[in-house]
């Protein structure tokens, strides 16, 4: 295997008393998927958070393609190729679907005034390459986002809203894709096609990493290439599917310790 | 799936005001506008009291009706053709009144309040920045024209730029130590800037304490706009260049604006103001955006206050009150947040009504208050809510709107 796409090494982010990650080790390599499961609480948001940026880790270091991330400010990290999608939906509802999935791009798109206000036909010809773009990747999740791309996101159901938020993160072209429950919400049907849509993508994007946090095994199982285990911030395993479901650890932390 | 079905009432829209689109729009623009100059013409009460009568029907047909609806929809698609049809209503207007000082007067003010709330929409329904200033800032460009036309002899319309960036770099120099911060510490630190620039306006005597300056009227182009009482044949009011040139910039802030909205920029700003973290996350810089609309919308809240004092003759530290630059957030508030046209019929509301109705005058602030709540209360996003920002039209056609 080549050098990973993601190293995080020793990775600690301590709230006050509160210790959300410990020492964590995780790696990632380009075009693999990992499934990051633990019970509540366990620090799984909370790494997708450092690893984005919003929080500062108290100690350890992320890299990507072997360059620190937390050299650079914050939103830096986004342009170095890391998307995100949130448990709860991050959409700005009044705004059209197109608005919402460019965002995605917006900081490799030319924001200069100049551009935007007086060269109005350089802005007009990369938004027409953004909207061929947007309506692509709509189109491969639901035709109907496609067609109806400047409705305001708010008017679609809470499935297309998750897919419009993928859409969101995938239209920047990142390399690195955390994924923080897809399924949050949805009834088993919308699950199953959510996963097929997974499925589907990653198919498309062979180089594209992705993390996903999950509560929902199903997902876990037909997704992830290999699977991680975190409880109180600590990998407790690291593996694959089957092996998981069989590690007594893994049973204590969700079931508590049999008696 | 509905709405391809044809509409079995197909009486009202007639098939004629479909092939004409523009020629629909045209109309109801110069009517409006009709209205409106008619208003801050009228001088009975009756007349005043049947227009607003006439607007409000308007607004409801607009409103509620199928036909209304499809007229606005109309507008809207047609944005761009109904604001150039627009400028030259207003221009219309001004040559109409040309001789009337006190309806010039109304205009000019309405039209560089309207920038100036402008300005605050970019910066409040944009960015997310509530700015308790504006009035304050409005007062600042003033003082800068009063200042650069006591003792320097700097061209008047260098003026306006150098007022606009006095006003666009104090913003900055205010919000830059809040920009670490979430929430409303920059609502805070504007209200203590209106504050503190009112005390130190009544106090400095340099600057007229509490009686203000004089400011030299405009000239530009060899013109002394205060001296002028004629063009060729015809008498004209001295307020008639001021109007025309506050409509100007007016036309130009608008579009400027309209222009911000509709880009990448717009996209940003309103992901910076709905979710902060969802924008840092996607690797835009907050503090770079919310600098770039206050800069921008103090500049051109400069930029009007400069010339509004030039046209008044004077400044004096009243204006810049937190009262009044709450009365410049309650018009965009009652306009609809994000929407300019929503803007100046809140301004033309809020300025020329009072001046015309004197049964209300001395309970306007009172009837103001009424009107935002119940605006807030049944109308929450305003007269004219802002519509989606639909870049759809824009796909390989850079000039259409704006």
């Amino acid at each position: 295997m080549s050098a990973p796409l993601l190293t995080c090494g020793g990775l600690t982010m301590r709230f006050d008393g509160l210790v959300a990650l410990d020492g964590l080790d995780i790696e990632v390599a380009k075009g693999e998927t990992v499934g990051l499961v633990g019970p509540n609480g366990s620090g799984k948001t909370t790494f997708f958070n450092v690893v984005t940026g919003l929080y500062k880790p108290s100690a350890g270091s992320v890299l990507l393609d072997a360059r620190d991330l937390f050299a650079k400010p914050p939103q830096m990290i986004g342009r170095a190729g890391v998307a995100r999608t949130f448990q709860r939906s991050r959409l700005m509802l009044d705004q059209s679907v197109f608005d919402n999935i460019v965002v995605g791009a917006l900081c490799r798109l030319d924001l200069g005034l100049l551009t935007n206000l007086f060269r109005r036909r350089r802005w007009s010809d990369e938004l027409g390459l953004m909207f061929e773009r947007a309506r692509a990747l709509a189109q491969r999740f639901n035709p109907v986002i496609a067609d109806r791309l400047f409705q305001p996101a708010g008017s679609f159901t809470m499935i297309d809203r998750r897919r419009i938020e993928i859409c969101r993160a995938l239209i920047g072209t990142p390399r690195l894709l955390l994924l923080d429950e897809p399924s949050a919400g949805m009834t088993h049907d919308e699950t199953r096609q959510l996963m097929d849509d997974l499925l589907a993508f990653r198919q498309e994007m062979p180089d594209l990493a992705v993390i996903l946090v999950e509560h929902e095994m199903d997902v876990i199982r037909r997704v992830s290439d290999r699977c991680v285990v975190l409880n109180f911030g600590r990998k407790i395993f690291e593996g694959s599917f089957d092996a998981l479901i069989a590690n007594p650890d893994v049973q204590t932390a969700y079931l508590g310790v049999s008696q | 799936m509905m709405s391809s079905i044809p509409s079995p009432i197909p009486v009202l829209s007639p098939l004629r005001m479909q092939r004409h689109p523009r020629a629909v729009v045209a109309l109801m623009v110069v009517l409006l506008f009709a209205g409106g100059g008619l208003m801050m013409h009228a001088e009975s009460q009756i007349q005043v009291l049947g227009l607003l009568a006439a607007f409000l029907a308007v607004f409801a047909i607009a409103d509620r009706t199928p036909l209304g609806q499809e007229i606005s929809a109309m507008c809207g698609d047609y944005g761009g053709f109904a604001n150039g049809v627009a400028f030259v209503c207003a221009l219309s207007l001004i040559a109409v009144f040309h001789g009337e000082h006190y309806t010039l007067l109304m205009l000019a003010t309405v039209a560089l309040f309207s920038t100036a709330c402008i300005a605050l929409n970019l910066q409040l329904a944009f960015a997310g920045i509530a700015n308790f200033a504006g009035a304050a800032f409005f007062v600042l460009g003033s003082y800068t024209a009063a200042v650069l036309t006591a003792y320097t002899e700097v061209p008047h319309l260098m003026i306006l730029m150098v007022a606009g960036l006095v006003t666009g770099a104090t913003g900055v120099i205010l919000l830059l130590p809040v920009l670490r911060t979430r929430g409303h510490y920059a609502a805070l630190v504007t209200i203590a800037f209106g504050l503190l620039l009112r005390s130190l306006l009544e106090v400095n005597d340099t600057l007229g304490g509490p009686q203000g300056m004089k400011i030299k009227g405009f000239s530009a182009f060899g013109l002394d706009f205060n001296l002028i009482s004629s063009i060729g044949p015809w008498d004209v009011s001295f307020y008639l260049p001021y109007a025309v040139l506050s409509i100007s910039i007016f036309a130009v802030a608008f579009t400027l604006i309209r222009r911000i909205e509709r880009s990448w920029i717009g996209i940003a700003l309103d992901t910076v103001r709905c979710d902060e973290t969802a924008a840092s996350v996607f690797g835009l810089s907050i503090a770079r955006w919310k600098v770039v609309a206050f800069l921008i919308g103090n500049a051109v809240i400069g930029v009007a206050g400069a010339l509004y004092g030039m046209m008044n003759g004077f400044v004096t530290p009243n204006g810049s009150g937190l009262g009044d630059s709450l009365l410049m957030l309650s018009i965009i508030v009652l306009g609809g947040l994000g929407n300019f046209w929503g803007a100046v019929v809140a301004a033309m509301v809020i300025l020329v009504i009072p001046e015309k109705l004197q049964a209300i005058q001395e309970y306007r602030l009172l009837i103001f208050a009424l009107l935002v709540l119940a605006i807030l209360l049944f109308r929450p996003s305003g007269i004219l809510p802002r519509p989606i920002r639909d870049l759809s039209r824009f796909i390989g056609r850079p000039g259409a709107d704006a």
